[in-house]
């Protein structure tokens, strides 16, 4: 257990800072080299005043028809990214151990807060599982690779409600935490986790498209 | 205590097996272990490690009680009060000196902007690194900040 | 689970070109064809696309055939992707001649390439550009329904769609002027003027099937007092299917043929008919590959062109057409263009009475045509009308409010949506802004 513990919170955790941060790297160079290679016409095409606002009204609870159409997956995905964001950067455990291991710290949310919010991911998780399985246009497009990324998602804040809790085992479920969180890290430059990335400059450039180009809204 | 028998076996099979001892009931448990391995009665000695200057703070994790003779004696720390209570001047440990009578916040919260979290992550890494060292001792979160 | 097991082959599709085409093709030509053109003429974009879809199905709501086929998920947006390019993507071209039919089918006959799922998709993947990929790659592995092929290799012949001679087109326009000339005495379509204000470009089936509209256009020209011409050489037709089965090369002959035929006359400006993937040609497609952001020659819609007639009063009407109206907006030139608020300006100086259908403007249900669609003909026809059933319930909802007439200013429009009229019992009269224009408008006493 303490050699377990040493390790995830010490050679592994750096691993998976180190590849989360040079693996987006990487894939963001190389997707840029390649774009400068192949699709000049996008940086032609781009335009910042009609990314943002095509961004703008996407980031938007209801910002889009199709969110209107879609008021559940709405509701459910804002709340769920919020908190997706929020809970791991500012729930107080962690802000502890940046200041541990480098001296630095910030605002931390209040337990209840993080608590309900972590209760938010979860819940919508299992929405996005029953999608998943419920919805046949959703179960169409479904790989294993989703199912896979749901619980690579929803690991780290069962996990962490769990010991925050202290339910039975939550020693042993800590370290398994912080290695579903270290997981996590890891998966995003290398899986679908990498759209967080992706979509300012996906949205971006069909905003620059409609805006610039095409006159017309793209919400 | 209950990590005693712990030795680098696989991962996953020490995580289960400390799951399963941590099913048993907390106080009974605890008790038990006191009266077993200590062969002392059970007192309820909580330092209360500088409590006021957190008290505010409700984003923090549970109070933490320490009971101090108690783990002294099982650390057989009895005579050797500088391994918590030390002393550094000038950034160097003073290995013949000791602090008992100052509170640790008088150190460790004497910069400009004093911020809980200094003070905090002091008994953070005191009490851990000494775990980590000896192999004994409650390690993660929850061990010590016991949900009332 | 592997991907292909949840591909379901179409129905036994009845289509020469695709059914010859697969005939021929053998593993390593679709590997290689296929790794050319991912490689050579791809890049980020489709990388991004592919990668960046979360399987979400939000795009679903946009796609007008997953709506008319009662949310069969083959038709969501991102499924006709799965059923392409994730595919080939994933098994890095090694797919199966029976992959490519299926493929082929998606990509010419189940996607109008009308970019409303874009405005649905949270991230805003193109999925009409991912399905253009596809495309290519069978044009390329010459597997093209043999109907659009058709009027592709018109193109490459003759340089117009409709396998028109040079001569014909002379011919139609001096008899659409001697027609013209019943409603103005003296009217003329000045041929081959040089340094006009507008060169008047059609589509190739405006002198094969349409030939009023060249002399509705006429009237308006000469009433409006505009100096204009049309060319009588090839680069007339300003349509474009190479474009659509992915022929590109061909659509880059086509445009710059165009853009000089108008350019060699030193006109001012290029006016084009009500036609919507025309415009999508010169002002999207055809430009960019040729290198030009916008076109080298400045293009203005019809629509845009009557809204300016009506902002100048440069033409008089004798009253507004008195039926009421509504308005279908086209993807090309509403999702291309942003015409939609001009062709509504046009309606309210033209109609008494103007009924919007809902969703309007850039959210409007495509007429299920566009895209090359219509121009795969009649192995396709029922399929096609089929999707158009959403289409139909909008327009039925919109006659409801009491709209009796549909104005579509686009021709594949036109077409798509006069098979839904029929086929779905809507009952309604379809016109061209043109049309409504030509009958209202207020000309000279012709001296008998
Ligand atoms: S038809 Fe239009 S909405 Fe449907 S997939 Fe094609 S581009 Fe998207
Ligand atoms: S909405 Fe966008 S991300 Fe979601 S399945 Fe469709 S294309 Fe993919």
């Amino acid at each position: 257990m303490y050699s377990h513990y040493e390790f995830v919170t010490g050679p592994f955790a750096w691993m998976a800072f180190l590849i989360f941060i040079f693996g987006s790297i990487y894939r963001f160079y190389s997707l840029y080299k390649l774009a400068r290679k192949k699709d000049g016409a996008v940086f032609e095409y781009m335009d910042l005043k009609f990314a943002l606002r095509s961004i703008g009204h996407w980031l938007t609870p209801f910002g889009s028809r199709s969110m209107k159409l879609n008021p559940s997956m709405t509701v459910v995905t804002f709340l769920f990214h919020i908190s997706l964001f929020l809970v791991p950067i500012f729930v107080f455990g962690h802000v502890v151990l940046w200041k541990e291991n480098f001296d630095i710290s910030w605002f931390t949310l209040p337990n209840i807060v993080a608590d309900i919010m972590t209760l938010i991911v979860i819940c919508s998780c299992a929405f996005f599982l029953w999608r998943r399985i419920k919805l046949p246009e959703v179960r169409y497009l479904t790989t294993v690779g989703d199912y896979v990324i749901l619980l690579i998602v929803a690991a780290p804040f069962i996990t962490g409600f769990w010991a925050y809790h202290q339910f039975p085992g939550f020693a042993a479920i800590t370290i398994i935490h912080i290695i579903s969180g270290e997981i996590m890290l890891i998966a995003i430059p290398f899986t679908k986790l990498f759209h967080m990335f992706t979509f300012p400059f996906t949205r971006g450039y069909i905003g620059s498209e409609f805006g610039g180009i095409r006159m017309a809204k793209d919400w | 205590m209950n990590y005693s028998s712990a030795k680098p076996k696989k991962l996953f099979l020490n995580c289960i097996i400390s799951a399963m001892k941590s099913i048993v009931p907390k106080g009974i448990f605890l008790t038990s272990l006191f009266l077993i391995i200590s062969g002392t009665a059970f007192s309820n000695d909580c330092y209360t490690i500088n409590g006021e200057s957190l008290e505010d703070n409700t984003n923090t994790r549970p109070f933490v009680c320490f009971p101090h003779d108690e783990h002294n004696e099982n650390a057989g720390l009895d005579d050797n009060c500088a391994r918590c209570h030390h002393v550094y001047t000038d950034g160097q440990l003073m290995p013949d000196e000791s602090s008992e009578d100052s509170s640790c916040s008088e150190c460790h919260m004497s910069q400009e902007k004093p911020n809980d979290l200094d003070l905090i992550v002091r008994y953070h890494k005191l009490c851990r690194s000494c775990h980590l060292e000896e192999k004994k001792g409650p390690i993660t979160c929850g061990e010590c900040h016991k949900k009332p | 689970m592997t991907e292909s097991n949840t591909v379901t082959p179409v129905k036994e599709i009845d289509d020469k070109g695709i059914l010859k085409g697969v005939e021929q093709l053998t593993p390593e030509k679709i590997e290689s064809t296929i790794l050319q053109v991912l490689k050579d003429e791809t890049g980020a974009k489709l990388k991004v696309y592919v990668d960046t879809c979360v399987h979400c199905a939000m795009c679903s709501e946009g796609c007008h055939f997953f709506l008319s086929m009662d949310r069969d998920p083959k038709y969501s947006p991102a499924a006709k992707v799965k059923q392409t390019l994730w595919e080939i993507i994933k098994k890095k071209g090694k797919v199966s001649p029976e992959f490519i039919k299926n493929a082929a089918v998606v990509a010419f006959t189940q996607c109008n390439l009308c970019k409303r799922c874009a405005m649905y998709c949270p991230f805003g993947i193109d999925i009409a550009y991912v399905i253009s990929v596809m495309r290519r790659i069978c044009h390329k592995l010459g597997v093209v329904p043999l109907y659009i092929q058709d009027t592709a290799h018109s193109h490459s012949v003759s340089m117009n769609q409709m396998w028109v001679k040079d001569d014909e087109w002379i011919d139609t326009l001096m008899w659409q002027e001697e027609e013209a000339q019943e409603d103005i005495e003296n009217l003329r379509i000045p041929l081959d003027k040089e340094g006009a204000d507008i060169f008047y470009s059609v589509i190739g089936p405006e002198p094969k099937f349409r030939a009023q509209l060249i002399y509705q256009a006429a009237v308006i020209m000469n009433a409006a007092g505009e100096n204009w011409t049309m060319p009588s050489m090839p680069g007339w037709d300003n349509s474009d299917m190479c474009m659509y089965i992915g022929d590109y090369e061909m659509m880059e002959r086509l445009k710059k043929e165009h853009f000089e035929c108008a350019a060699n006359l030193r006109a001012k400006r290029i006016v084009m008919g009500e036609c919507g993937h025309a415009f999508r040609s010169v002002y999207d497609m055809g430009n960019r590959a040729l290198g030009w952001r916008m076109p080298p020659v400045e293009v203005v819609h019809a629509i845009e062109y009557y809204n300016e007639l009506f902002e100048n009063k440069k033409i008089k009407i004798k009253h507004k057409f008195d039926r009421p109206v509504t308005l279908h907006d086209p993807c090309n030139i509403v999702r291309g263009r942003g015409l939609h608020e001009m062709s509504r300006n046009v309606v309210r100086a033209t109609c008494e009475t103007f009924i919007e259908m809902t969703p309007n403007r850039e959210h409007n249900y495509c007429c299920s045509a566009g895209g090359g669609v219509i121009n795969c003909g009649p192995p396709f026809k029922n399929a096609r009308v089929a999707s158009g059933k959403e289409k139909a319930q909008q327009l039925l909802a919109a006659k409801a409010k009491g709209a009796e007439v549909v104005i579509a200013p686009c021709h594949n429009c036109h077409g798509g949506l006069e098979d839904i009229i029929h086929s779905f019992g809507v009952d309604m009269e379809l016109k061209f802004l043109g049309d409504i224009i030509y009958e209202i408008l207020d000309l000279p006493e012709k001296e008998e």
